[in-house]
């Protein structure tokens, strides 16, 4: 601490010659203040809090005493983060008793004898020294497993978007649609009642959900998933077994099992081409049998599909998916689903930057 | 300090080698404020609040001579302003006026050696 000009201390005492022999002691190492009585040391402490390192306090002194002095620190709560020393040459034990009450560190007789106040004045303002750096270091390291939670959680996430696209190239697409039914569902989660209830958390697992819809598609063979004419009734099937595969292959997943957005992307992974009137499939659920969010993810996956160009099909205009999805040529939609897609789906088109008929 | 001036303060009660230690062996400093030590108010605080039965007052004069008079080595003066501030703080004026007229010889004990110093 040698030479260490932040460090402060504060002697508040009424006579020059008590602040002088104390000043003296201390002037080495530490940037003297002096007060000369209880209200010109309170509003010291007030405007140097930040760099008091230790407060020397006289008890008997004119306005306020030291007494005063250190119950408006207590109130203030200073006593924990700046040391304050009575200074006294009375040895009274019910001054005592309070001023240890009130958070005083320590009780220094006067006449004062120099390297005793030096060294139990050091010793404190050490402690309290390390106190400050070992919480600050707690801090730190708190932050950095902060953040490191943070880059595993990101990276999970990560592997999950990277799984999905990779199985989106499989069938000749972009990687794109995975992106997009993520950024329409949450789209429509955040902005409009069908959110309702939701936390921005479980939004957050729900887009995760709607990322992994598709990843049963890895189970189908590249000659039905890229087939450039119309599917015959088996091959239909087997491809309406990528809903069951899907929920499987995440069930099989124990890291995915236990994160959070599992039970989202399971059912999203196995309902998400059920309609609302029990014509989909695989478990031909009606109404909202089907959550809200998992319907919302099989109305972004069909209104991409409709807009996107498809190795069976080109793409339509969004007027005309829309119109197509409103007279339920893609299975019909909930109502309630439908009336809050129309009043969003002009700003649904932002994410589609070369969209047909949109540039 | 040449041995005359110390043998001075000795004999009106003032124990250098203590003070000196307390001003971290900076002479001047203890010789500034031993010079001073006349000006100081609480001698005649003292005595006035004594002579208008302010037992208050007077402990507060008391108890910071007993101060002063400590950090500046004065082990006599020290103990008797220490014996007023404890007959005071039990606000016993008769015997705190009882134990002035010593406290004022070893005071007046002092003055003169200071002025002699100058």
């Amino acid at each position: 601490m040698n030479g260490d000009k932040d460090a402060s201390l504060l002697i508040i005492d009424d006579e020059m010659v008590n602040r002088a022999i104390l000043a003296n002691i201390f002037s080495p190492e530490y940037a003297i203040i002096e007060a000369e009585d209880g209200q010109e040391g309170l509003d010291a402490i007030q405007a140097n809090a930040d760099r008091l390192s230790a407060v020397m306090l006289d008890v008997v002194m004119p306005r306020l005493n030291g007494i005063e002095v250190l119950r408006r620190l207590h109130q203030l709560e200073l006593t924990d983060r700046i040391p304050v020393f009575l200074i006294t040459a009375d040895a009274c034990s019910d001054t005592m008793r309070e001023a240890y009450s009130l958070g005083v560190m320590d009780v220094i007789l006067k006449p004062v004898v120099p390297y005793v106040v030096r060294r139990r004045v050091n010793s404190v303002v050490e402690l309290f020294r390390a106190r400050r750096m070992l919480g600050a270091e707690v801090e730190r390291q708190r932050d950095q497993l902060l953040l490191q939670a943070q880059q595993l959680a990101e990276m999970g996430i990560g592997m999950v978007e990277a799984l999905a696209t990779a199985i989106e190239f499989r069938s000749d697409e972009s990687g794109q649609h995975v992106h997009r039914i993520h950024d329409i569902t949450c789209h429509l989660l955040h902005n409009t009642p069908l959110g309702e209830g939701l936390t921005q958390e479980q939004i957050q697992q729900i887009g995760l959900g709607a990322i992994t819809h598709d990843v049963g598609k890895i189970s189908i063979p590249d000659a039905i998933l890229n087939k450039k004419g119309r599917l015959t009734a088996e091959e239909y099937e087997l491809m309406k077994t990528h809903t069951v595969k899907g929920a499987e292959l995440l069930s099989r997943i124990p890291q995915m099992r236990e994160h959070a957005a599992y039970r989202y992307a399971y059912d999203i992974a196995l309902h998400h081409h059920e309609r609302w009137d029990g014509g989909g499939y695989p478990h031909h659920l009606v109404g909202d049998e089907t959550p809200i969010w998992t319907q919302i993810v099989s109305l972004a996956d069909v209104y991409d599909a409709l807009v996107s160009k498809r190795c069976y099909k080109e793409a339509f205009s969004a007027q005309t998916a829309t119109d197509m999805i409103l007279r339920g040529e893609c299975g019909v939609f909930n109502p309630r689903l439908l009336e809050y897609f129309c009043q969003e789906e002009p700003v649904l088109r932002r994410f589609y930057p070369c969209m047909k008929g949109a540039c | 300090m040449d041995q005359q001036k110390r043998l001075l303060l000795e004999r009106a009660g003032i124990d250098v080698a203590d003070a000196l230690a307390r001003f971290m062996d900076n002479e001047a400093l203890m010789l500034k404020f031993l010079l001073r030590f006349p000006e100081d108010k609480n001698f005649s605080q003292l005595e006035q609040a004594l002579a208008d039965g302010d037992a208050t007052r007077a402990f507060e004069a008391a108890h910071t001579l007993k101060g002063v008079a400590g950090n500046l080595s004065m082990t006599r003066l020290f103990q008797q302003a220490d014996r007023l501030t404890e007959d005071l703080r039990r606000q016993d004026l008769g015997a705190a006026k009882d134990s002035m007229p010593e406290l004022e010889e070893q005071y007046a004990h002092i003055i003169s050696a200071l002025r002699e110093l100058q």
